[in-house]
């Protein structure tokens, strides 16, 4: 059963999700979810593992298309296009719909180049325009001032925490709409989980943002929306504050007062 | 039913913070009931031994607050666990303030047992006290069971005790004006039906944290008031000629 949500229906919605189902085989991990990420807001997603949250984003820019025998169906509508079609270009797609995951995957090569790497699959540019290109990604990602001065240094030799920000970096490089965050801070310390939480804060201003956290404190500090979810159903969406201090669902409470299981 | 939390400690975190509020809310119930009766009685050696248990209330109010800010650094509760917390801290406080006021009542005792004493004058406060005390009972059993039936009828009997308050203040007036000798018994009662107001005003604060710690709503911010017009203690008459 999905859960309606009770919003504001003036407000812009970047990306929705209609009915969707999906399946690994014959398992069915997505029911019938139905909601929409608000443009240029930050949505949360919460639940116990398994409830299907990693999935769902893996389904908003067709990550799943590279594994056999996972399929999705019903609509993702992204301003109004569904990207669930079999004509749509899943490479723009991915350019449009950048995404970070837990675990920082710089390429091996210099930090320059993993900027400039996507950018040069789909636009020619002068080297000047190009240097201009990297240089605002990674003042868009907080690590200009930390890197100018070594672009050419590998990007494995960067601590965890630039390393993130450099997958944030390359994500903004291609001129995203949305970017979707897969646990972004699990895997760091408490000082690079503030400065991606801050880099977050900034980026919602242009970018539509999505994001999978396991730390409810997370999940309140940096969203705008949150998105309860329980074996593959959407049990309550709402706007944070009120999912955190007031949750409609007795399943939301007992999962973010830690009376679960 | 509240299902347990996972790491049983933050249950016992909770627990102990209810368990304090009832310990100080038991602690208010018998300074107040004490207070009357030394008043009633002229018993100074009653009226002292109340003064001296407010140290205990007050270092209780202290306790749980500590343990409460604690528990929310601790635990980063949410929802109704955060209102639990948030909950202990207002009524702490409001049950040391009642605390306070029982107090002052049997300071008052202490004062008035040399003056020229008018019975008739104890009895309306002895009614007024009767409320103030049902009142605190049924806010703290409203917190206990987490009852926002009982917690929304403390709110609205409020009233009675205003009432209340405004027949004993022209009762007084009455007996001053009767005779200067009884002047100086009944200002000191007056100070009393004062304090016997605001410990009524206390226990619509623990009521309306009742509600809010079981609905996260806060409670309308307009009492229905029934103060009778005409003289009441916030519109005195002017002296007489």
């Amino acid at each position: 059963m999905t859960v309606m949500p009770v919003l504001n229906t003036d407000l812009p919605t970047k990306l929705s999700v209609r009915n969707l189902d999906f399946f690994y085989g014959d398992n069915q991990a997505l029911k019938s979810i139905t909601m929409g990420l608000r443009t240029n807001k930050v949505t949360a997603f919460i639940g116990p593992s398994g409830c299907g949250k990693s999935t769902l984003l893996r389904v908003l820019n067709r990550m799943y298309d590279l594994y056999p025998k996972q399929r999705a169906q019903g609509e993702v509508l992204l301003d109004g296009e569904n990207i669930l079609d079999p004509g749509v270009d899943v490479n723009l797609l991915r350019a449009r719909v950048g995404m970070v995951f837990q675990k920082p995957t710089p390429f091996p090569m210099s930090i320059y180049d993993n900027i400039a790497f996507g950018i040069r699959l789909y636009e020619k540019l002068s080297k000047a325009d190009l240097d201009e290109r990297v240089e605002d990604a990674l003042r868009g990602a907080a690590l200009w001032e930390e890197v100018k001065d070594k672009l050419h240094m590998s990007g494995l030799g960067l601590s965890g925490g630039q390393q993130q920000r450099l997958c944030i970096a390359r994500s903004v490089a291609v001129q995203p709409e949305v970017i979707l965050f897969d646990e972004p801070c699990s895997a760091l310390d408490p000082i690079s989980t503030a400065k991606v939480e801050e880099l977050i804060d900034e980026l919602s201003e242009r970018y539509t943002i999505a994001i999978v956290t396991h730390n409810m404190q997370q999940a309140v500090r940096v969203s705008d929306y949150t998105a309860f979810m329980y074996l593959g159903e959407l049990i309550e969406f709402g706007e944070t504050d009120s999912v955190f201090t007031t949750p409609r669902e007795k399943r939301t409470q007992d999962y973010i007062t830690g009376r679960f299981g | 039913m509240m299902n347990d939390h996972t790491v049983k400690a933050y249950d016992r975190d909770l627990e102990t913070l209810g368990r304090r509020i009832a310990e100080m809310g038991g602690i208010a119930e018998k300074m107040l009931a004490e207070a009357m009766d030394a008043l009633a009685a002229f018993d100074v050696t009653l009226a002292q031994r109340v003064v001296l248990t407010d140290t205990r209330l007050d270092a209780l109010q202290r306790e749980i607050e500590e343990s409460a800010i604690l528990t929310i650094a601790k635990r980063q509760p949410l929802a109704v666990d955060l209102r639990e917390c948030i909950a202990a801290i207002r009524i702490s406080g409001d049950l040391e303030r009642v605390g306070d006021l029982a107090k002052n009542i049997a300071k008052r005792t202490v004062k008035i047992v040399g003056e020229a004493r008018v019975p008739r004058a104890i009895i309306g406060l002895k009614s007024m006290h009767d409320v103030a005390a049902l009142q605190l009972k049924d806010a703290l059993d409203a917190y206990a069971l987490r009852d926002t039936e009982r917690a929304h009828a403390v709110w609205i009997n409020d009233a009675e005790l205003d009432a209340l308050e405004d027949s004993v203040f022209r009762d007084l007036l009455t007996f001053m004006m009767e005779d200067p000798r009884n002047i100086s018994f009944c200002t000191h009662l007056l100070f009393c039906s004062k304090n016997l107001e605001r410990i009524g005003d206390h226990t619509t604060n623990i009521a309306e944290t009742v509600i809010y710690l079981v609905t996260g709503e806060p409670m309308p911010t307009e009492r229905p008031k029934t103060r009778a017009p005409g003289v009441t203690s916030e519109n005195p008459p002017s002296a007489p000629h």
